[in-house]
């Protein structure tokens, strides 16, 4: 139908029979490599926390309110920045060494239903939280810790540093909820080797599956102070793994 | 046949000095300078502003534009109005280079003023575009297969989410006017090229220059925010925030230059007897999706320019603690986001129109109608933005205002579905590739439209704003809607732009794929939505699992449809058989000229004296004005031989 | 359209004669014409949305447990149906156009002409009236239902809202209570005021029917009576950062009773929480876990 312009000369070519399959396998195959190695690229390059997983070390069990269950032992740090180094190891090597950190890792795993007794250096200075609600102590057993070998239920919501507030993912399990509120260490000559406070608290473990915890107190950068450090994920916030 | 005396206008042989500077100006040659101009940018900007306030904000924005001029100036955007403004004006042997003449394939990696270049790079840019969206896509489905999956962080997850977005946007704004309001409708209208050649190509390689400043995002911290980054989450964003908010002031800035080529070429270049309302519907199309992206895009610009101000001076427009409000971002922002989707949805629209018919082989049914559907669409997407924001507080008392307005949407778009079944109703149904995915547009349109009415209202909306049922009315009218008519466009224009027919059996088995494939995967969207998962989040109650399985084994169908298809074009597009000038049959000028297109599309201007919806109507009588004689009328511009 | 001396073979505009109605002399039956046969089609269709709106919307909504609920509920079901009609014409039309219209065996050349149908006035009409009605209809609904959502009776219960990064606390006024749970007494209307502390959060709830932005520096307001007992969650709706996914709060609807309880446990005092919860609870209630004083009934000395 109609005429066209000069035809014969362009791109007639005789397709061999083998050559369309050939290159629809070609594309599909192109295509899903490409698909899965950028899924490949985001899972490991970014999954991963820097420091890896801490396992909570086991120590036999416990009896609480008459239920029998493992005990098991978590220890991590808040620091300043991440300059220092512990025992020799960075505390956050390839990030921004000037924000405050969870260290040495912020990816815990502990058993389920379990007592899990955590072990809490603090280093870092800090200010008032904006929601003194996050500054008692809640979820954990006899809803206290101890700072400093002190017993206590809540902490000055003025000279708070930072919060562990742990909740799981939704439908694990909904009634489960961690808060403890780490005291802020005064002066000026906070660093990450510098005086600490030491907050020792306890608590069931809930279901299996995934939780986050991240800090509660808007130690950022930005207006709301939740920029920066506590909108990248690694600093002042992570995973705990209940398996 | 064409009298043979006139050669074609491509083969003027040109001095070896013709072109200037684009003689040596390539895509490799705007690249490098682009990443040299951004390095010297940045380096100035971080001797001088890094370790201030927003140090890093300001450094990351200069940059960018760095970038963005520099690539721009590589590749010779600049040159013709430098040229213009030294008194150095191109010559008309600098323009035919320029067209193009000469140069072979290489012409489509340069900036080529021929606007059926221009449409063919920009088919290739929204391929490319939906390929990078469609495999974000794929890894937002795959963290969503369980209820809380370790394949991304929650970090690189919202990213992901944002980059999806943006890039489906701006795919989905240019999808239509960027191939074929470039390549068919100046041919449509009987016109040589645009009315701003230079711009036109200009307006591509801006678009393509913003690709690498969303690309960015990932490798700057990766912005939070979703792709309507609502402030002030996105004021407290990382860096990669600064050149997201770039890339849409050039996107914007592209989109808006286009627009006014579009429209001044539709008004100014028609040919002799083409009337207005002699125009293909096409062309009423992109020119209203166009008028209303100058409306839409500037709202934007300076919705990103305040946000940037924000970020990178510290102003306070969006924040709250310090005078500003959220708000103020979320009303600029639906002001260009509600009128956008209708620039996305018209031009597809109107294109599938002409699709319709041909494939029914009878006149438009209702052009008047469509026109003034399309007018009343524009006019009333103006006034409705608000109602993207009933669940935010911001004022209750203009709910009922706004769901007046969107409801009133609702009745120029069913004149539309009236005139699409009024041209099928005793059609000759040729059911040819480009008809399938007419047919597929009016279901999924359908259920798109009514998911819209229900969030509409604003009780409903309350259960669920932010929630899947949202992403799955979207995806519903913008895949399942727009995207499905410019597939019937890209079918139906293929022979005319490539010079080969698309092979219609592997195209059939991609339909079918694509056609199943969605109603799975967002039909699951919609069971999402209806059991109460919110979007935008990674991890998922349980109860939705076997929702979101079936979104997902969707998602994965899909994709292997569309690579189906894609693998259809590029074989078709090497070693298709040649397609004739006409293969369709249609009435339309573009069908009358040969493929392939010569340059300036025709050797005898033509004389216009019906419009093209002549089906079924006897032949008209021709005017007794004579045709001119050839020799009276210009074969084109340039030196034609001797 | 011509072009210039360019001369194209004469397109047959082949069967330039219009085949529209009116060319039958003797009038067919209803279901052997066009339209016949699409009315039976789009009765079919038109069936099977009423169905989906009837069985889909209870069979996968969470459970509404508040009269604001009930109504997005509703509201959902009756635009269903709503829609269903319009939906149909459009699928029979397109459906029937296959069945009856398709050209069969065609492949390569483009069919023969249609009828010259530019336009129908009366049809148009017809479908802009029956269009603009349907949408004054759904319009009208969606004020009355407004209306009805937007009332604060007085003596409603009042729950402030406050959200952050990323986690919801929910305080009610007069007890001293602060929680991260959202728990409500049976049949009692609530004013949420809610506010954020730091970025735009969207306070949700499906089962309750409610959804307000949360924004910080600002009090917004929303209303709901729940009128079930229940479980429900609050969920953020508005993309708020890295964990807008874990932003929840597991919630539930008590008996006015239990929700004394729960005030006290909280740190209430018993006359707070009494009078929050507008029922008398006594210290024994407290040690046997049941109050037994009628609902409503007033503590002594208020």
């Amino acid at each position: 139908m109609g005429v066209s312009g000069d035809e014969a000369a362009s791109g007639n070519r005789a397709v061999s029979a083998k050559a369309k399959p050939l290159g629809l396998l070609l594309t599909l195959v192109i295509a899903i490599v490409f698909v899965v190695a950028i899924g490949v690229l985001f899972h490991e390059r970014t999954y991963k926390s820097p420091s890896g997983l801490q396992v909570a070390r086991s120590v036999g069990t416990v009896t609480v309110n008459g239920v029998t269950m493992p005990h098991v032992t978590l220890h991590f740090a808040t620091f300043p920045d991440s300059t220092g180094s512990v025992n020799g190891v960075a505390i956050h090597p390839h990030g921004n060494p000037s924000w405050p950190v969870y260290g040495m890792t912020n990816v815990f795993q502990v058993p389920a239903h379990a007592l899990v007794t955590v072990t809490v250096n603090q280093y870092d200075s800090g200010g008032s939280l904006n929601n003194p609600w996050f500054a008692t102590v809640r979820g954990t057993v006899g809803g206290v810790m101890r700072v400093d070998g002190r017993l206590v239920h809540a902490i000055n919501p003025n000279a708070t540093a930072h919060t562990f507030t742990v909740r799981a993912a939704p439908g694990v399990d909904p009634g489960f909820f961690l808060n403890v509120p780490l005291p802020a260490v005064g002066g000026t000559n906070q660093s990450d080797n510098g005086p600490h406070h030491t907050v020792v608290f306890s608590f069931i473990s809930g279901n299996k599956g995934t939780y986050a915890w991240n800090c509660e107190y808007p130690c950022g950068t930005m207006v709301a102070g939740f920029g920066g450090p506590m909108g990248t994920w690694g600093y002042m916030s992570g995973f705990l793994y209940v398996v | 046949m064409t009298t043979t005396a006139t050669p074609l206008l491509e083969d003027t042989p040109l001095g070896p000095e013709a072109g200037g500077l684009y003689r040596h100006q390539n895509i490799v040659t705007g690249m490098v300078a682009g990443i040299v101009l951004a390095f010297v940018g940045w380096l100035i900007s971080h001797a001088l502003l890094q370790g201030s306030n927003w140090g890093t904000d300001m450094v990351v924005t200069v940059t960018m534009t760095c970038w963005v001029i520099g690539f721009n100036a590589g590749i010779g955007t600049f040159n013709g109005p430098f040229r213009w403004l030294t008194d150095n004006d191109q010559t008309p042997e600098d323009e035919l280079y320029a067209a193009g003449v000469g140069q072979g394939a290489k012409r489509y990696w340069k900036f080529c003023t021929d606007h059926k270049v221009v449409g063919t790079q920009y088919l290739v840019l929204v391929m490319v575009l939906f390929a990078v969206g469609g495999t974000l896509g794929m890894m937002i489905r795959t963290q969503l297969i369980t209820p809380h999956s370790s394949f991304m962080t929650p970090q690189l997850y919202n990213t992901v989410v944002t980059v999806h977005g943006m890039t489906m946007i701006a795919a989905t704004i240019i999808m239509v006017t960027g191939p074929f309001t470039n390549f068919i409708m100046p041919i449509m209208i009987g016109a040589k090229d645009m009315a701003f050649p230079r711009l036109n190509a200009a307006s591509f390689w801006v678009v393509f220059s913003a690709v690498p400043c969303l690309l960015a995002v990932f490798f700057l911290g990766g912005v939070n925010a979703g792709w309507t980054t609502y402030a002030p989450l996105s004021v407290q964003d990382p860096p990669a925030m600064d050149t997201f908010a770039l890339t849409i002031l050039v996107f914007a800035a592209s989109v808006t230059l286009a627009g006014v080529n579009i429209i001044v070429t539709i008004v100014t270049m028609r040919a002799e007897g083409m009337t207005m309302f002699r125009l293909p519907i096409f062309t009423w199309g992109s020119m209203l999706g166009s008028a209303l992206g100058l409306y839409a895009m500037p709202a934007f610009i300076m919705a990103m320019v305040l946000m940037i101000t924000d970020r990178a001076t510290g102003t306070s427009f969006y924040v709250a603690a310090q005078g500003g409000t959220g708000w103020l971002w979320e009303n600029i922002f639906w002001i260009m986001g509600h009128p956008e989707v209708y620039v996305i949805l018209i031009p597809p629209v109107a294109a599938m129109l002409e699709v319709v018919v041909t494939f029914s082989r009878k006149p438009l049914f209702g052009y008047v109608i469509v026109i003034a559907a399309f007018v009343a669409i524009d006019a009333l997407s103006i006034l409705v933005w608000a109602h993207h924001m009933f669940t935010t507080g911001w004022a209750p008392d203009l709910s009922g205002p706004f769901m007046l307005t969107t409801e009133l949407i609702s009745i120029p778009t069913g004149l539309l579905f009236l005139c699409i079944i009024g041209t099928l109703w005793k059609g000759k149904i040729w059911t040819r590739l480009p008809m399938f995915f007419v047919y597929l547009f009016l279901w999924n349109f359908i259920i798109g439209g009514v998911t819209g009415i229900y969030l509409s209202d604003v009780p409903a909306d309350g259960l669920f704003h932010n929630d899947m049922f949202v992403t799955a009315h979207f995806h519903y009218t913008l895949m399942g809607g727009a995207m499905m008519a410019a597939t019937a466009a890209l079918c139906y224009w293929f022979p005319k732009m490539t010079g080969k027919m698309l092979n219609e059996r592997i195209g059939k088995v991609a339909f079918w794929i694509i056609a199943v494939a969605f109603q799975v995967t967002y039909l699951g969207m919609f069971w999402e939505g209806f059991e109460g998962m919110p979007r935008r989040v990674a991890y998922y109650d349980p109860t939705f699992l076997h929702a979101n399985q079936m979104a997902t084994v969707g998602a994965y169908a899909l994709i292997l449809g569309w690579l189906l298809l894609l693998y259809d074009i590029i074989h078709s597009w090497r070693n298709g058989t040649p397609a004739p000038a006409n293969p369709w049959g249609a009435k339309t000028l573009e069908w009358k000229v040969p493929t392939p297109v010569p340059l300036e599309n025709f050797v005898v201007e033509p004389v216009v004296t019906s419009d093209p919806y002549t089906y079924g109507e006897p032949e008209k009588v021709p005017s007794a004005k004579p045709a001119p004689e050839p020799e009276l009328i210009p074969g084109g511009g340039g030196g034609g031989g001797a | 359209m011509t072009s210039g001396p360019t001369v194209e073979a004469a397109q047959g505009d082949g069967a330039g004669v219009a085949r529209g109605a009116g060319d039958a002399e003797i009038p067919k039956p209803l279901f052997s014409r066009p339209a016949g046969k699409i009315l039976v089609i789009w009765l079919i269709f038109t069936a099977i949305g009423i169905v989906l709106a009837l069985v889909v919307p209870k069979h996968t909504f969470p459970p509404m447990l508040t009269k604001e609920g009930d109504t997005g509920v509703t509201t959902v079901i009756f635009f269903t149906i709503m829609a269903a009609p319009v939906a149909a014409l459009v699928y029979g039309i397109a459906a029937y156009s296959l069945l009856a219209w398709r050209q069969r065996g065609q492949r390569d050349e483009p069919p023969e002409d249609g009828p010259p149908l530019r336009g129908n006035a009366p049809v148009t009409i017809v479908w802009l009236c029956v269009t603009s009605l349907l949408c004054i209809v759904l319009l009208v609904w969606g004020l009355a239902a407004m209306a009805a959502d937007n009332q604060a009776p007085p003596g409603a219960l009042r729950v402030d809202v406050t959200g952050q990064q990323w986690l919801w606390t929910f305080s009610y006024p007069g007890t001293g209570v602060s929680s991260r749970s959202l728990v409500l007494p049976l049949n009692r209307p609530v004013q949420f005021d809610v506010t954020s502390n730091d970025v735009t959060h969207g306070f949700w709830s499906m089962s309750l029917g409610v959804q307000v932005d949360a924004n910080p520096d600002v009090v917004t307001t929303i209303y709901a009576t729940p009128n079930k007992l229940g479980k429900f969650t609050v969920q953020c709706s508005q993309l708020c950062g890295l964990y807008h996914s874990f932003m929840y709060a597991p919630g539930a609807v008590v008996r006015p009773g239990a929700f004394a309880l729960w005030l006290y446990a909280n740190g209430a005092s018993l006359r707070a929480a009494s009078l929050d919860a507008k029922v008398k609870m006594t210290r024994a209630d407290t040690a046997t876990g049941q109050v037994t004083a009628a609902v409503g009934a007033t503590p002594a000395g208020s």
